[in-house]
């Protein structure tokens, strides 16, 4: 339902993706993974359809992204926000529900659709006892399940997301992570994750896609991608501490 | 509504023309703020009333008239005003000194009221403000206001947007001083009594000339103020005609509307009299023999500084007679002038007031 | 925690929670605005400088506005202090008092900037210099009751927010702030400017600095008529696009993947903002504050939608511009802009300390 097709971004002559493709099924959930200034964000964005490729096209439902206008893709494509600073002091709630703003209509503001939707995201997220707080004051990793259940509120089948567990403890880590692989095996939302710890990508995702230097090596089931050669020639690392976090992958492969 | 554009924001060659306008007009302001010196000013001025008024022995005959102010503007009063306000202080002193004093409504306010009996009329005015209201209120039938920003050309505007004639006047020398009496005095209909007054004042011109003729004219710097910095008159200042045709030669900033002078020029100039206009701010000449630097100037060394009575000199109004000869006096201490009254009170200024009065 | 719904809580009863939250105070807030804004419209036209009996006020508003006897007689000059000096003034200060919170609470929004006001692009800076230039050249037009003055502010005040648009373009900054920065330095130089022409400018100098100081001195119902227009229309397009607003909260990139097609929204909303503050301008002069603590204020109260903040903005920037108003008028002239700075601060400042709705700012 999302496909890059040998998308290349050609930044001031340099290139940081080379006629990468990619193709991501209904209900499917991917971890691109690789080294930093490999091209990860890149290529998310230009999934997302912000960013326009030198060459290649991506799609969207079979539709080429370039084509259609942000509002229709915002309906069938989520991206969870980067945390950021709030110029305003914003209630939770407010902040999820902006993730219902591609529905609204414009000059007819916030339905009960949109009320219950929102409601319904921030029960399925579980951010119900932060209702009232100001997302300024929250935690790290309280924010980002906020920004989460923004996403979630936006309805739509397919979610990005880019490092959505920088700066979280390894606790908030995991909880990120489950819930992401819940949201997928129990709704079906089709997620696409940059990460950058390979263990909880390999744990969590039953596909990675590796990407260095603009391509991608590699693309499959964690156990038959990170293999010794791949972790020491791309990551730079010895396999064994990759090895212990990656034993069982959870989920469909 | 996709269809909207912003139609605020212009694209290619409009934005550099408009900027390369703005840039031609700054450009033009300040070329035009270049100083031309004022040309002498002869001891026989003639006032020439600039209006087209039906000459008449009954002021009912004269109205309605149809004059054209200072600015050009031809403004209709219909009748015999009744309700008259006042909104400049030579205004003020000249339509008590037409006789009509007790028609005055309203004035603006003024720190060195003249004549006495005015202090009673109401102020609907100050220093850049006109309250509009006050002066509808009152029935007002004719409004006499200040040009050059004296008064707000917003407030002139409205009182006219409003049907009430509003003369404006400003008198940048001698002959618009004459001048705006007579305008005044036709507005008013008083015609014979401004003649008189310009009468008058004439014959302190011609006696000073006559006076003053065949002597030197001694270097005069004209104090206004030297409280943060020395301010004297500018070379379009009223008070540097009248300096010229008392006789003496004034010490102008050199550039129109500027009144702001250097101190080294004023020791260059080197004044033989040095004229205190600020002395009604407590300003005396011990004072100003004691600044530093000060002692090698003519003007100290001779005792050449004399307090002077800034509002009759300055003001163009009926008091101008009375300035010129105070003027002339200070000018040249030995002058016998036939006209001049013999009080003091013609050359000593009056109590001190708390701000500054404009007075054009 | 992440897989079963909290227990105390079903959907069905949040999502009423939440509607009630926010619909009950802004409600009683929009009341309010409404209560307000009909007091100090009464009141601006009732007090003044001249004392007019309220009764004879109304009875002149009546006859002249419905037609309406109610049999009370009054001096024709009543009516023209009611009719043609007081009740545009006080529309006038209401329109442009609207303009203002709106065009605030739009650059605060699209600069995510909460210290940002109407002026924040140079507009400030653009309007005094094309008003000091209008007053430095020895012409005088009036068009539609607007002199050179103010067609040369209005047109100062757009011509430098273009200037601040197109220079920030270029560059490696993210475009808000190459914006902010950009309109920082036009904005000096362009004091520069002003500066220099105060300097060269005489006696226009009194001109110039009432004009700075803002007012309503001049205002009529021809100047009205010509900028309500303008300043309510650009206030009503921006108010449509409320939602995209909103999708600036988090910042640009947040708003594209939310719908919001960044660069037309940007462009247009800062070019409806920036007419509104221009044409608000032009009739009044530099009034400070009102763009800048309403939409806070606002804020305090019921959060940061713009759906919400927009609207109410607008209903308490004409208040609070059009009540300054008439204060300044009663004190004896005393320029607007003080009025509202010495009216909003220490309000301001009280709302602060007692906020109790767990918004700070």
């Amino acid at each position: 339902m999302l496909q890059a097709d040998a998308v290349t971004v050609e930044v001031r002559g340099r290139a940081i993706l080379r006629d990468v493709s990619l193709a991501l099924a209904v209900g499917e959930r991917v971890a691109l993974v690789g080294p930093n200034g490999a091209g990860k964000s890149t290529l998310l964005r230009a999934l997302a359809g912000t960013l326009k490729p030198t060459a290649g096209r991506v799609l969207l439902g079979g539709v080429p992204i370039a084509t259609l206008d942000r509002s229709e893709i915002a309906r069938r494509l989520a991206v969870v926000p980067q945390q950021t600073a709030l110029p305003f002091a914003m209630k939770v709630e407010e902040v999820v529900a902006l993730g219902r703003l591609p529905h609204e209509d414009p000059l007819r503001g916030t339905r009960p659709a949109d009320r219950a939707a929102t409601a319904a995201a921030i029960e399925r997220v579980g951010v119900g006892h932060l209702l009232g707080r100001d997302a300024r004051e929250l935690s790290l990793g309280e924010r980002q399940l906020v920004l989460l259940a923004l996403s979630v509120a936006q309805g739509a089948p397919v979610m990005l997301l880019d490092e959505p567990t920088v700066h979280l403890d390894l606790r908030h880590q995991v909880e990120a992570m489950e819930l992401l692989a819940d949201l997928n095996e129990r709704d079906g939302t089709a997620l696409v994750a940059v990460l950058h710890d390979l263990g909880l990508a390999a744990h969590f995702f039953p596909r990675l896609v590796v990407i260095d230097h603009g391509r991608i090596v590699a693309d499959g089931p964690p156990a038959t991608v990170l293999t010794d050669e791949l972790i020491r020639e791309v990551f730079s690392v010895e396999p064994a501490l990759v090895r212990l976090a990656a034993t069982a992958t959870r989920g469909r492969a | 509504m996709d269809a909207r554009r912003s139609a605020a924001i212009p694209r290619g060659r409009t934005l550099p023309s408009i900027l390369l306008l703005v840039l031609v007009a700054v450009l033009a302001a300040c070329g035009s703020g270049a100083a031309s010196p004022s040309a002498a000013v002869t001891a026989s001025v003639t006032a020439s009333p600039t209006t087209n008024v039906i000459e008449s022995p009954s002021p009912v005959a004269a109205f309605p008239v149809t004059l054209t102010d200072d600015e050009g503007t031809n403004v209709t009063i219909p009748a015999e005003p009744d309700q008259i306000v006042t909104l400049t202080n030579a205004a003020t002193e000249t339509v008590f000194a037409l006789g009509l004093g007790d028609r005055v409504v309203g004035k603006v306010e003024d720190f060195s009221v003249y004549p006495p009996a005015a202090a009673d009329v109401p102020d609907v005015a100050k220093f850049g403000s006109v309250d509009v209201e006050q002066i509808v209120a009152a029935g007002t039938d004719l409004v006499i206001a200040g040009g050059s920003n004296f008064n707000p050309p917003e407030s002139i505007a409205r009182l006219r947007q409003l049907g009430i004639p509003t003369v404006v006047i400003f008198a940048e020398d001698m002959p618009g001083a004459l001048a705006d009496i007579a305008l005044m005095g036709t507005a008013v209909g008083r015609p014979e009594q401004a003649a008189a007054i310009q009468g008058d004042i004439q014959e302190a011109i011609d006696e000073v000339g006559a006076a003053t003729a065949g002597l030197d004219k001694p270097r005069v710097f004209y104090e206004l103020d030297a409280t943060n910095g020395f301010f004297g008159p500018a070379p379009d200042y009223f008070g540097t005609e009248m300096i010229t045709i008392a006789g003496g030669d004034p010490l102008t900033s050199g550039t129109d509307g500027v009144y702001q002078i250097e101190p080294e020029k004023i020791l260059e100039f080197d004044p033989q009299v040095i004229l205190l206009g600020d002395a009604a701010y407590g300003v005396t000449p011990e004072q100003v023999a004691a600044r530093p630097g000060w002692d090698v100037l003519t003007a100290v060394k001779d005792g050449a500084i004399r307090p002077i009575d800034d509002v009759i000199v300055t003001r163009p109004g009926p008091r101008l007679g009375e300035g010129l000869r105070a003027l002339a006096l200070a000018i040249h201490p030995d002058l016998v002038l036939p006209g001049a009254s013999a009080s003091p009170a013609a050359s000593a200024p009056p109590a001190p007031s708390a701000a500054a009065s404009a007075a054009p | 925690m992440a897989t079963t719904p909290h227990p105390a809580r079903a959907p069905g009863r949040l999502a009423v929670r939440l509607r009630v939250g926010r619909l009950g105070r802004a409600g009683s807030l929009a009341l309010a605005g409404v209560v307000t804004l009909l007091v100090v419209l009464v009141g601006g036209i009732v007090l003044g400088t001249v004392d007019l009996a309220p009764a004879t006020t109304v009875a002149i508003l009546a006859k002249r506005l419905a037609g309406l006897d109610l049999g009370i007689a009054w001096a024709p000059t009543a009516e023209a202090i009611v009719m043609d000096l007081r009740l545009p003034r006080v529309l006038t200060a209401m329109v442009v008092g609207t303009g203002l919170a709106v065009a605030g609470c739009t650059f605060q929004g699209l600069l995510r900037n909460p210290l940002a006001d109407p002026y924040v692009l140079g507009t400030a800076s653009g309007a005094a210099l094309g008003a000091a230039v209008a007053v430095l050249i020895p012409v005088r037009t009036v068009f539609l009751e607007f002199g050179l003055l103010h067609t040369l502010a209005f047109i100062g005040a757009l011509v430098s927010v273009t200037v601040v648009y197109r220079l920030s373009r270029t560059g490696p900054l993210s475009p808000m702030t190459s914006l902010l920065l950009t309109g920082y330095a036009v904005g000096s130089l362009l004091a520069a400017g002003l500066a220099m022409a105060m300097y060269l400018s005489g006696t226009g100098l009194r001109q110039i600095f009432s004009y700075l100081l803002g007012g309503f001195d001049g205002a009529s119902w021809l100047r009205l008529a010509v900028a309500a227009p303008l300043i309510l229309g650009g206030t009503i397009a921006i108010l449509m696009r409320a939602r995209s607003l909103n999708g600036f909260l988090l910042g640009e990139e947040a708003a594209a993947h939310l719908g919001v097609d960044v660069r037309r929204e940007r462009a247009i909303l800062l070019a409806l903002a920036s007419l509104v503050t221009a044409a608000g301008v032009a009739v009044a002069g530099l009034i400070g504050f009102v763009g800048l603590v309403i939409p806070h204020l606002v804020r305090l109260l019921v959060g940061p939608n713009a759906r919400l903040v927009l609207p109410l903005s607008a209903l308490f920037g004409a208040s609070l511009l059009a009540a300054a108003d008439v204060a300044a008028r009663m004190l004896g002239g005393v320029p607007v802009g003080v009025v509202t700075a010495v009216i909003g601060a220490p309000f301001f400042l009280l709302l602060l300390r007692h906020a109790r709705s767990g918004y700070e700012l």
